[in-house]
């Protein structure tokens, strides 16, 4: 994969630099705020990129918005945003924008999940090749705040685990593996969900994903 | 001024037998609250060897010394504050009353507000000084211009007739304090020393009679009249006069206590103003405290948060080479993965560095062991050798304290990163009531309070607790910043 890391502490890039590197990735570009981040993108078109969400010169959600102007301009560019805490609104805000778009390569993960490099690339390669990687803090709290909404309540506890892991962009057969069960219970809890939810079910994981995510922004 | 002294004579005197009554329940509070023990004979006997102690060494004590400077120094101001007030008054007044005289008694009348003012502000810092007792400024006359703007502003002004007011009830203070007190010291000391005058006067044939107040104690036949007929009831008054004597500085504080009182409502800052200024400075230290907790937060989010996910970022990649366990691993790999344990073992040590010093901004531990241990440290990492005077024989509280310790160290820095000085002085003094801060180097001066700058950030914070800070550094040194904080906030 070509790869472009946007993050202002530079121990952290350093560091994940040497992750993908290791990994046998090439990092065309390591910036530090936003605006390098854009050009880095409109020049080198990636095929994903790592981004920090609070960046100079405001330290705010600076890569956020970048993030949304790549998904938007660069539709073929997956985006791994990476962040110190995980923020309901800035998840729903990326959705938002990928749905709007191509609908595919999309992730948001805690910088702490990078520890277990193994799943760190792995979902970052999901990503570079248009599937979707959440966190499962992020999961946690969209769900949450849906229950609260009464939004599931239907659901039964093991089908809400399944909608977790897929939310957290997982194939069925890793899910299978997740729970230790096997892959057509999988896939009958998913009919169910959908039936429940009343969405018709789709092959591509990443629109699983933006389906379930769509009804629990509603 | 003829109606002057008749006044105050008539009312001290009246007011003499009910005054001290007043003054001591006012004043005197148990020296020390009793300690709850379960033996109430114990604690009965250490409360009562306290209270002894205290009341013995009471005429001797530093604070003694000062009530008493400050009530001679405040009598000694009162009386020309008081005819000055009188006479500027009652003339500025008489000649208002014609129109012709306006001309000449509205000036008079504004330079009796004006004058009240400056006498006010006198007697409060005497008060500050000697007392401990601070009193904040009144606010400024509001500043009005042409002739009859001003004359306005003087004579509506509020702190003008408000000191006037202070300075007419201060002599009344002043002189029934010190009526009293000379009052206790002519019998006390005689009373003292009773016996060995009963001799010499009985011997030649005097009769000595007891003041009045003393009249109920007269059981004949010792006291025949009110006159001492013998040397055992001499004996008898030795008790009278130690007890007035014990009892001057306990009189003494009181009638200044009263004084301070009376100062605080009629010299202070008006009460709105005040509601104002609190209503300001609690928005300050709201915001402070808020600006305060985000900067924590983005320190630890750049620094220790950073390091640790760097740390957690090369223990991962290093499991992972270390985890081909079962396929064997190449010497390589072996040697990569030591380098990977070997910068995580680093960047944790960072990490750990900065927490350290991250939990020490908050607030230094060594704090806790009083003002002086905290700045005698700080004073040894300063890179600009600092000379150290602390006199701070009470601590004064925590928040003052911790407010007190960030200042001198964001004094200090500042000496070391902008006034290229090669000496510096930290000074920490504390008289009752106000806590002073003192640094001074002789660097290139040229330092200012500017609008955002690190300055008044200082002085915002200052004045969060009521303190105040100055600077004084002209051109090519010496700087001096003063902090003065109240000892309790």
């Amino acid at each position: 994969m070509r790869i472009v890391i946007a993050e202002d502490s530079a121990v952290i890039r350093a560091g994940l630099a040497e992750i993908l590197a290791d990994h046998g990735h090439e990092v065309v570009a390591a910036v530090g705020n936003a605006e390098d981040l854009l050009a880095a993108v409109d020049e080198h078109e990636p095929d994903v990129t790592v981004v920090d969400v609070r960046m100079p010169p405001h330290f705010t959600d600076e890569g956020l918005r970048a993030a949304i102007a790549i998904r938007r301009d660069h539709p073929k560019t997956g985006v791994l945003v990476f962040s110190q805490y995980i923020e309901t609104r800035y998840a729903a805000d990326l959705l938002g924008a990928a749905s709007g778009g191509s609908a595919a390569g999309v992730g948001y993960l805690l910088k702490d999940r990078v520890a277990d490099v193994g799943e760190f690339v792995e979902a970052l390669s999901r990503v570079a090749a248009g599937g979707t990687a959440l966190d499962p803090e992020v999961v946690t709290q969209l769900l949450g705040a849906s229950r609260r909404t009464g939004g599931l309540g239907s659901l039964t506890a093991r089908e809400h685990d399944v909608l977790a892991l897929m939310a957290e962009g997982r194939s069925n057969g890793a899910i299978a593996g997740i729970l230790v069960i096997s892959e057509r219970a999988v896939e009958k809890h998913i009919g169910n969900i959908f039936s429940k939810l009343g969405l018709a079910p789709s092959d591509a994981d990443h629109r699983r994903v933006l389906a379930v995510l769509r009804y629990l922004e509603s | 001024m003829d109606s002057a002294d008749p006044v105050t004579g008539q009312q001290a005197r009246p007011a003499v037998p009910s005054a001290p009554a007043d003054a001591w329940r006012g004043t005197f509070t148990p020296p020390v609250a009793p300690p709850v023990l379960p033996s109430p004979v114990r604690h009965d006997r250490i409360w009562f060897q306290q209270t002894t102690r205290k009341l013995l060494r009471a005429p001797f004590t530093r604070d003694t010394r000062r009530q008493v400077e400050y009530a001679a120094l405040g009598l000694l101001l009162a009386i020309p504050g008081f005819v000055f007030i009188v006479v500027a008054v009652t003339v500025g007044l008489g000649m208002s009353l014609s129109f012709a005289g306006m001309l000449a008694g509205v000036p008079l009348l504004m330079a009796a507000l004006l004058g009240a003012r400056r006498l006010g502000a006198v007697h409060r810092r005497l008060a500050g000084r000697l007392l401990g007792v601070q009193i904040a400024p009144p606010p400024p006359l509001p500043q009005e211009t042409g002739v009859l703007g001003r004359a306005r502003a003087v004579l509506t002004d509020p702190v003008g007739w408000r000191a006037c007011g202070y300075l007419l009830l201060k002599l009344l203070v002043a002189v029934i304090g010190a009526i009293i007190v000379v009052y206790l010291l002519v019998w006390g000391f005689p009373y003292l020393t009773f016996p060995i005058w009963w001799e010499i006067l009985h011997a030649n044939g005097v009769a000595i009679h007891v003041p009045g107040w003393l009249a109920w104690w007269k059981p004949d036949p010792l006291v025949a009249a009110g006159a001492v007929h013998s040397l055992a009831v001499s004996f008898a008054l030795i008790p009278v006069g130690v007890a007035a004597l014990l009892y001057c500085p306990w009189w003494l504080k009181g009638c200044n206590d009263w004084d301070a009182k009376l100062m605080a409502r009629l010299l202070g800052p008006p009460m709105g103003h005040r509601v104002r200024e609190l209503e300001q400075t609690r928005a300050r230290a709201v915001d402070d405290s808020a600006a305060r907790l985000r900067r924590i937060e983005r320190d630890l989010h750049d620094g220790a948060q950073a390091q640790m996910v760097a740390v957690a970022m090369k223990l991962g990649l290093a499991r992972e080479k270390l985890g081909g366990t079962v396929t064997g691993i190449t010497e390589a790999e072996l040697e990569r993965a030591l380098e990977l344990v070997d910068a995580a073992h680093r960047s944790a040590k960072e990490a750990i560095i900065e927490l350290r010093d991250l939990a020490r901004g908050i607030h230094p531990p060594v704090l806790d062991h009083g003002l002086g241990t905290a700045l005698t440290t700080l004073a040894a990492h300063s890179d600009v050798p600092v000379e150290l005077v602390i006199d701070v024989p009470e601590r004064p509280s925590a928040a003052i304290e911790t407010i007190a310790y960030f200042c001198a160290a964001e004094l200090l820095t500042n000496v070391a990163k902008h006034s290229g000085a090669r000496h510096a002085t930290l000074e920490v003094v504390h008289v009752p009531g106000l806590l002073r801060v003192r640094v001074s180097d002789d660097g290139c001066g040229g330092a200012r309070i500017e609008a955002r700058g690190g300055l008044a950030g200082l002085a915002e914070r200052v004045r969060t607790v009521d303190g105040k800070l100055s600077v004084s550094s002209p051109p090519r040194g010496p700087t001096v910043v003063t902090v003065e904080l109240p000892s309790h906030a």
